[in-house]
C-alpha cells in the first residue's frame, strides 16, 4: 500500500502545528520521521490516524483519495498506529487485548478465547514477535507489551504501521529486538513510519528519513548521512552531540547512602540495601534498565517515600527521616524521573512553575503573600538565562513543548545554592537542542562543587555525563564502574549478569514471551 | 418531578389542540388584553363580579400540585374566584428563606386578601399581617396566640373524623391488624394518628374485640414516620412493611408520600384509608381500595375566609374546622360502599352525631 | 506558542519582553469566547424559555384553536405572555431597589456556598457537602442566636462565628477523613449531608430547639441581638459575602496558601515533589469550604431572620456545586453565578406574582441556563458561533481534575 499526504496542515488557533506537508510513505519500507519534540510528528499522525482533522491538504491511499473520519476509518483503510504510551488493558489476556473492539464469537455471545489465542500465535510466528497470547498484559515488560500493539495493529491487516517514539519506554536490548522486529516486518511488505528523535536509531533500521522542524518538511536524507548533518537539519543549527566537560575536581562525599531498602505497598522489595557516596564536584550516573529500583531509591533520597530501612547522610546529617520540604531546604535539587507527573503543575503559569518549591523562601513570600514582583522577576531572569521558549511567563506549562517544560523544571531546581542535585531521565523526550542545553549546565553545577546523582536508562546520557556510573539491576547497585569501559559491559551489568541467578530470574520474565 | 408535570400537561395540551386548531374564537376570549393570564380560566359564568378585589395565596416547600394540603388550599382560592369572580394571584415557595419574599410580592401585586399555607409561614405572616394592616391574611394549618386584627388561623380538629376513621378500619379489617404512618411527627399529622387509635380503641371497646393499630402509639408518640412528604419509595416501603406484619387496612398521614403507601395497598390487594381530600377525586387511580378518607376541609376555610374579607365581615378569630361546622369530615364510601356493613356505618353515624353534640370527646 | 522570532533561536529574546500591555490584553482575550459562550447560553435558554411561556399561557392556547381564522390573536398574545414574563422578570430581580434588595439577599448564601465548592474544587475536592456543612452552620448560628442573649453586636458576632465554626468542622471532617484514610469525599461529604439532615430533624423534635409550647419542627426566630442591622432593606450580612469572596481570591491568588491549594488541586505528586504538604491541604480546604458554607448560614439565618427547619438551607448547599460550576472554578465565577441565580430566583418570583407564569418555569430556565453554559459546543453549534481556540473545553477539563 502506497501511503500520501499531500500539503496537509493542521493549525490549532494561530498556531500551525503542520504546514503544508507532503509525505510519501512507499510499500515495503521504513520511512523515519526525524523531528524534535514539539516539531509537529505527532500532529501529523494523528491526522493520518484520524484522530484529528486536516485543516488542509488530502491524504492519499493508493492514489485515491481518503477521508479519516475517526481511527476505525484508518483502520479500516490499513493503517495501524502504535502510541507511545500503550493502549492495553493490563487485567485482560494478550489474546483478549488483541480482540479487543473486534470480538469472535461463538453463537449466544460467548468469545471465542481460542481463536483469539490462535491469531496472536500465528502472527507472532509469522512476524517473529514472541508472545505468549495468554499472559496478563500487566506482568509483561514494556518491550513485550510493545509487542502486543503492533501484533494488534496486525489483526487488523495493517499494512502500514506508525511507531510513535516506540523506543522511549524500552531498554537497549529491547531496542535491538524491535529493530529486528522492524526489519522481518519490512521483509513480509509491512510499510512502517518509525518516529523518532534518536539519530541512531534512524541510521540503524532507516530506509527513508524525512526531517520536519517547525511544522515544515525541511527535507529529506538518507540513512548514511552523518549524524551530525541529521542533527544540523532537525535543529536548524550545527549542534554539539558530545558534552564537553573538564576532569571533575572531586571534593569530600556531601550525600551518604548506607544500606537504604524501600519496600513498596504490594510489599515488594524494590530497593535492597543500597549504599553510595555522591562527591562534590563528581557527576554520579546510575544507570539501569527502568524498573530496577532507581525510581524508589530517588524518591527515598528525597523523602517522598520513606527508606524502611538505611541512613541517607547530607554532610552528616540523617536526613531519611525528611520530608521532601526539608530535604530540599536542606539543598538538593530534584529533577524527577516523570515531569508531568512530579515535575510541574501544567496549568500553572511558567511564572508559577518557577518557584514550585521556592515559594516558601522569603525571597517569594513575606508571611503568608506571595511576594507577585520578586516571583515575576525571579520568571523573567529564568526564561532569559535558561532560554526558555514561551510566549509569555503567564503562558501554562501545557502550552510548552516537553523541552521547554523540563527547561523550566532544571531552572527552578537551579534557582537555588545545592549541595546535591538528583536528575532523573534529566533529557527523557527533550528535543536535541534542549538536551545540550541541559547536559551543559548540569555539568556547570558540577563544576561548582555539587554532588551531582544523574539517574538515567539511556546509556548515551549515562556516558556523556557521568564520571562514575552505578548499575542498579534488580533493586540493587550491581557495580561500579568508570565510563570508560565497554557499552556492551554495562549492557550485561544492567542485564544482571554478573551474577547467574539473577540472570536466570531476567530470562524468566522475558522468556514468558 | 412534580413540578414539571404541569408544564408537561400543557405540552400535551398544546399538541391536542394544535391538531384542532381550525375552531372557531370565543367572543369571550378577545378584546382582552388583562395581563394577568393566571385568572382562573373557568368557563361558568361566576355568580358574582368583583374584579377589584384579588386574593392571592402562598404555598409552602410542596407547591400547588402536592396532591396535599397546598392543593386543598388552592382549590379554595380557586373556588371563591369561581364564586365572586374575583381576581387571584400566586406564588410557590421553594424554600423557607423565600417565604417573607413571597408573601411580600404578593403584598406588591395589590391583593386584599392573602392566605399561607403551612406552619412554616408563621412568622413570615405575622410580620407581614403586622406590616399590612389592610389586608387580610389568613394561614392554614396555624394557630396564634394573640393575632392582630388581620390575621386569622384556619386550623382542623381532624383528630374528629379520624376518630370515626378509626372506628370504621377496626369494624372493617378481617386480620384485626390496622397500620399507619405519618409524613413527619409533627401536630398537624399526629393528630390524625392520634385520632385514629382512639377509634379503634373505641371499638374495642363496644364490641369486645382486640384490633390491633401498628404504626403509631398514642401513649409514647412514636410511630412509623418516613420523614419525607416526597418520597413515594419511602411511603411504599414502609406500608409494605405493614401489610407483610398483618395489616390489612392502611392510614398513610404523609401527603404524596402517602400515594406509594396506596400502591403498596393496590399491589397488596387490601385497603387504605386517604387524608386531606377525598383520595377518590384526587387520587383517582386507587379509589378501588379506599374505604373513605378523613376529610380537612381547608377548601372550604379558605373559601370562607376570602369571603368574608371581601364582604368585609373578616375577624382574627380562630376558625377550628370540626364535625360540627363541616370544616372535617369522612369522604364517601365510594366504590367499597357495599363492604361496608350497613350496621357499622350506622354506628359510624351515630358517633358523629354524639361528637356533634358534645356527648363524645375525641382527646 | 507560535514563537514568531525562530530563525536564531539561541540569541532571540524572549518574546515575553514585547510588552506588558499586550500580556493584560491577552488575558482578557482569552476569557472573550468564555464570555461570549456564556451571555449565548443565557439567550439561548431565554429564547426557549419564551416558547415554553407562550405554551404555558392559557390564552394563547386557546387561541390556537382558531389559529387558521384568526393567527394574529395567537402571536398578539403569545408576545404578551413572553413581554410580561420577561418584564417581570427582568423588573423583579433588577427593577426596583425592592427587587435588586431580594436579589442580592437570595444571591448572598449562595455566593458564599459557592465559593466554599470552588476553593474545595481548585484543590482537587469535589466538595458536595455544602448542603451539609451549611445546615450544621445553621444548627450553631440558630442556637447560640436564640437560646443566648447577649448584647447586640457581640451577640451577632458569637452566632457567626459560631456558625462558621460549625461548618468548618463539618467541611473539616470530609477532609480529615479523605486525608487520613483516603475516602473519597465525594462519598462522605454526601453522607455528612444525610448526617446534617437527620440531625437537624433530631434537634428540632427536641424542647431545646422548639418554640415554647408548641411540638412543630420550628425553632424560635434568632434574637434581634443576633441579627444584622439592615441598611436601606438589606441585611449588612451580604456585605460579608462579597468580602468573602474577595478573601477566597486573596487566599488562592496570592498567599502562599492558596498557591499550595491549587498545585495540590491541579497535580498533587508535583506538589508534593516540591514539598507542599498535600493532606493537610486537603484537610484545609475542606474546613475552609466548610466555613464558607456555614457563612452561607449565617446569611440566611441571621440576615434574612429564618428559623430552624428541616429545609432551612432550602436548596442552597446544591445550587452552589452549580453556581461553582457556573463559576468554573475561578474567584469571580461563584460571585457572578450566586448573582445570576439570586437575580432569577427572585425574577422568577416576580414572573408567577405579577405575570402569572408557572413558578416551575423560573426554574427550567435556570436549568437551561446552567445546561447551556455548561455545553459551550452546543450552544455554539445551535448559534453558529466558530470555535476559537480550544477556551469551550476548560470547563470540561476543569472538572475532570
Amino acid at each position: 500500500m502506497k501511503l500520501e499526504m499531500r500539503g496537509l496542515t493542521r493549525r490549532f488557533g494561530s498556531f500551525t502545528a503542520n504546514d503544508h506537508i507532503d509525505l510519501t510513505i512507499e510499500p515495503g519500507e521504513i520511512h523515519c520521521l526525524l523531528g524534535e519534540n514539539g516539531a509537529g510528528k505527532s500532529t501529523l499522525m494523528n491526522m493520518l490516524y484520524g484522530l484529528l482533522e486536516p485543516t488542509e491538504g488530502e491524504i492519499l491511499v493508493d492514489g485515491e483519495p481518503a477521508d479519516f473520519d475517526t481511527p476505525g476509518d484508518a483502520i479500516a483503510a490499513g493503517i495501524g498506529m502504535v502510541h507511545q504510551h500503550f493502549m492495553l488493558v493490563p487485567v485482560f489476556t494478550v489474546a483478549e487485548n488483541v480482540m479487543l473492539g473486534r470480538e469472535q464469537t461463538r453463537g449466544l455471545g460467548i468469545l471465542d478465547r481460542g481463536k483469539a489465542a490462535e491469531l496472536v500465535r500465528e502472527l507472532s510466528t509469522r512476524y517473529k514477535l514472541a508472545v505468549d497470547p495468554t499472559a496478563l498484559v500487566e506482568n509483561l515488560p514494556v518491550g513485550v507489551q510493545q509487542r502486543v500493539e503492533i501484533i494488534k495493529a496486525l489483526a487488523n491487516e495493517a499494512k502500514v504501521l506508525i511507531l510513535d517514539e516506540p523506543t522511549a519506554v524500552l531498554t537497549p536490548q529491547e531496542i535491538d529486538e524491535l529493530m529486528d522486529i522492524m526489519r522481518a516486518l519490512k521483509k513480509q511488505g509491512t510499510s512502517i513510519v518509525f518516529i523518532t528523535h534518536k539519530l541512531r536509531e534512524v541510521k540503524a533500521v532507516g530506509d527513508k528519513i524525512t526531517v520536519i522542524r517547525r511544522g515544515k518538511v525541511v527535507g529529506t536524507a538518507s540513512p548514511d548521512a552523518p549524524e551530525a548533518e541529521l542533527a544540523e537539519m532537525m535543529v536548524g543549527r550545527a549542534v554539539n552531540l558530545t558534552v564537553g566537560k573538564e576532569p571533575p575536581k572531586v571534593g569530600k562525599p556531601v550525600l551518604e547512602v548506607n544500606g537504604v531498602t524501600v519496600v513498596d505497598d504490594r510489599g515488594t522489595t524494590v530497593v535492597r540495601d543500597v549504599s553510595f557516596d555522591a562527591r562534590g564536584g563528581e557527576v554520579l550516573g546510575i544507570a539501569g534498565v527502568q524498573g530496577n529500583g532507581q525510581t524508589e531509591l530517588i524518591k527515598s533520597l528525597l523523602g517522598i517515600i520513606r527508606p524502611d530501612a538505611g541512613k541517607v547522610l547530607l554532610e552528616g546529617q540523617d536526613i531519611s527521616r525528611h520530608g521532601p520540604k526539608d530535604s530540599l531546604e536542606a539543598g538538593i535539587g530534584y529533577i524527577p524521573e516523570d515531569r508531568a507527573h512530579d515535575g510541574y503543575v501544567s496549568s500553572f503559569s511558567v511564572r508559577e512553575n518557577l518557584v514550585l518549591d521556592l515559594y516558601r523562601r522569603n525571597d517569594f513570600s513575606r508571611g503568608a503573600a506571595l511576594k507577585l514582583d520578586a516571583i515575576e522577576k525571579n520568571a523573567k531572569a529564568r526564561i532569559e538565562e535558561f532560554d526558555i521558549r514561551t510566549e509569555n511567563m503567564n503562558s501554562s506549562l501545557a502550552s510548552l513543548s516537553g523541552g521547554n517544560q523540563q527547561k523550566v523544571v532544571v531552572a527552578r531546581e537551579f534557582s537555588r545554592p545545592l549541595k546535591v542535585l538528583i536528575a532523573s531521565q534529566p533529557t527523557r523526550g527533550v528535543d536535541v537542542g534542549s538536551i545540550e542545553f541541559i547536559h551543559k549546565r548540569i555539568i556547570e553545577e558540577r563544576d561548582r562543587g555539587t554532588a551531582v546523582i544523574i539517574v538515567s536508562t539511556e546509556l548515551d546520557e549515562i556516558y556523556a555525563l557521568s564520571d562514575r556510573i552505578a548499575v542498579m539491576y534488580d533493586g540493587r547497585i550491581v557495580g561500579t564502574v568508570t565510563p570508560d569501559i565497554p557499552r556492551e559491559q554495562i549492557g550485561l551489568l544492567m542485564a544482571g549478569a554478573h551474577d547467574g541467578h539473577e540472570t536466570q530470574a531476567h530470562e524468566t520474565q522475558g522468556g514468558a514471551a | 418531578m412534580k413540578r414539571t408535570a404541569r408544564s408537561a400537561a400543557a405540552l400535551v395540551g398544546v399538541a391536542a389542540l394544535t391538531l384542532a386548531a381550525c375552531g372557531d374564537r370565543e367572543e369571550s376570549s378577545t378584546g382582552s388584553s388583562d395581563p394577568s393570564p393566571s385568572e382562573s380560566a373557568s368557563s361558568s359564568e361566576p355568580a358574582q363580579s368583583n374584579p377589584d378585589f384579588k386574593a392571592c395565596i402562598v404555598s409552602d416547600s410542596g407547591g400547588f400540585d402536592d396532591k396535599s394540603f397546598n392543593q386543598t388550599s388552592y382549590a379554595g382560592l380557586q373556588n371563591a374566584a369561581d364564586k365572586l369572580g374575583i381576581e387571584t394571584g400566586e406564588v410557590e415557595s421553594n424554600a423557607p428563606s423565600e417565604f417573607a419574599d413571597n408573601i411580600d410580592a404578593m403584598v406588591q401585586e395589590d391583593c386584599n386578601s392573602i392566605t399561607t399555607v403551612g406552619f412554616l409561614l408563621g412568622d413570615a405572616t405575622l410580620a407581614a399581617a403586622k406590616k399590612n394592616p389592610k389586608i387580610d391574611f389568613s394561614i392554614v394549618d396555624f394557630a396564634y396566640e394573640k393575632a392582630p386584627q388581620n390575621l386569622k388561623g384556619l386550623v382542623f380538629n381532624t383528630a374528629e373524623p379520624s376518630f370515626l376513621a378509626g372506628y370504621l378500619a377496626a369494624g372493617t379489617s378481617e386480620s384485626g391488624i390496622v397500620g399507619t404512618l405519618g409524613g413527619a411527627q409533627i401536630p398537624s399529622v399526629t393528630a390524625f394518628m392520634d385520632g385514629f387509635q382512639l377509634g379503634i380503641e373505641k371499638y374495642n371497646e363496644d364490641e369486645g374485640t382486640d384490633v390491633q393499630l401498628i404504626g403509631w402509639d398514642k401513649e409514647t408518640q412514636k410511630g412509623t414516620f418516613t420523614n419525607d412528604f416526597e418520597s413515594k419509595t419511602k411511603g411504599q416501603s414502609a406500608a409494605s412493611e405493614m401489610i407483610t406484619q398483618g395489616a390489612d387496612i392502611i392510614f398513610p398521614v404523609a401527603g404524596p408520600a402517602g400515594l406509594g403507601a396506596l400502591q403498596a395497598v393496590q399491589d397488596a390487594d387490601v385497603k387504605a384509608i386517604w387524608v386531606d381530600t377525598d383520595g377518590c377525586v384526587s387520587a383517582a387511580e386507587y379509589c378501588d381500595v379506599l374505604l373513605t378518607s378523613v376529610m380537612k376541609g381547608m377548601d372550604v376555610a379558605v373559601e370562607e375566609a376570602i369571603t368574608a374579607s371581601l364582604d368585609g365581615n373578616f375577624s382574627s378569630e380562630l376558625y377550628t374546622g370540626t364535625l360540627e361546622n363541616g370544616g372535617v369530615g369522612l369522604a364517601p364510601y365510594n366504590e367499597l360502599e357495599g363492604e361496608i356493613p350497613a350496621e357499622l356505618d350506622a354506628k359510624v353515624q351515630e358517633l358523629k352525631q354524639q361528637i356533634i353534640d358534645g356527648e363524645l370527646k375525641v382527646q | 506558542m507560535s514563537d514568531v522570532s525562530v530563525q536564531e533561536p539561541a540569541k532571540s529574546p524572549p518574546p515575553e519582553r514585547k510588552g506588558e500591555a499586550r500580556e493584560e490584553g491577552n488575558r482578557w482575550a482569552a476569557y472573550l469566547p468564555t464570555i461570549k459562550t456564556t451571555v449565548a447560553a443565557v439567550v439561548l435558554a431565554l429564547l426557549i424559555g419564551a416558547l415554553l411561556i407562550i405554551f404555558s399561557t392559557p390564552r394563547v392556547i386557546e387561541s390556537l384553536k382558531y389559529f387558521f381564522s384568526y393567527p394574529w390573536d395567537f402571536f398578539k398574545f403569545a408576545g404578551i405572555a413572553v413581554w410580561d414574563g420577561y418584564t417581570a422578570l427582568v423588573k423583579g430581580s433588577v427593577g426596583s431597589w425592592n427587587s435588586i434588595e431580594r436579589t442580592l439577599e437570595r444571591a448572598a448564601p449562595l455566593i458564599c456556598a459557592g465559593l466554599g465548592v470552588s476553593l474545595a474544587f481548585r484543590s482537587g475536592l469535589f466538595n458536595i457537602g455544602a448542603q451539609g456543612q451549611m445546615l450544621a452552620g445553621a444548627i450553631a448560628a440558630g442556637y447560640v442566636g436564640f437560646h443566648f442573649d447577649f448584647p447586640p453586636g457581640l451577640h451577632l458576632l458569637l452566632a457567626a462565628v459560631a456558625a462558621i465554626a460549625a461548618g468548618a468542622v463539618w467541611g473539616g471532617i470530609a477532609g480529615w477523613l479523605k486525608a487520613a484514610t483516603g475516602a473519597h469525599e465525594v462519598i462522605s461529604t454526601i453522607m455528612l449531608n444525610y448526617v446534617a439532615r437527620f440531625l437537624m430533624i433530631y434537634l428540632l423534635g427536641k424542647e431545646l430547639f422548639q418554640r415554647p409550647n408548641s411540638n412543630d419542627r420550628l425553632s424560635p426566630p434568632p434574637a434581634e441581638s443576633a441579627t444584622f442591622p439592615q441598611v436601606f432593606g438589606v441585611h449588612t450580612g451580604v456585605l460579608l459575602a462579597f468580602l468573602a469572596a474577595l478573601g477566597v481570591w486573596w487566599l488562592l491568588e496570592r498567599s502562599t496558601t492558596g498557591f499550595e491549594m491549587r498545585a495540590v488541586g491541579a497535580n498533587p505528586s508535583a506538589a508534593a515533589t516540591a514539598g507542599m504538604h498535600v493532606q493537610r491541604t486537603y484537610f484545609l480546604a475542606m474546613a475552609l469550604a466548610g466555613a464558607l458554607a456555614g457563612l452561607a448560614a449565617v446569611m440566611q439565618i441571621l440576615g434574612q431572620q429564618d428559623s430552624l427547619t428541616e429545609n432551612v438551607a432550602g436548596t442552597v448547599g446544591f445550587d452552589a456545586i452549580t453556581v461553582a460550576l457556573l463559576g468554573r472554578a475561578t474567584t469571580l465565577g461563584p460571585v457572578l453565578g450566586g448573582l445570576l441565580f439570586g437575580a432569577l430566583s427572585s425574577g422568577g418570583l416576580a414572573m408567577q406574582a405579577a405575570a402569572g407564569v408557572p413558578p416551575e418555569l423560573a426554574q427550567v430556565l435556570q436549568a437551561l441556563i446552567v445546561l447551556f453554559v455548561a455545553a459551550p459546543a452546543l450552544v455554539r453549534g445551535v448559534l453558529r458561533v466558530k470555535a476559537e481556540g480550544d477556551g469551550g473545553t476548560v470547563l470540561a477539563k476543569g472538572w475532570g481534575g
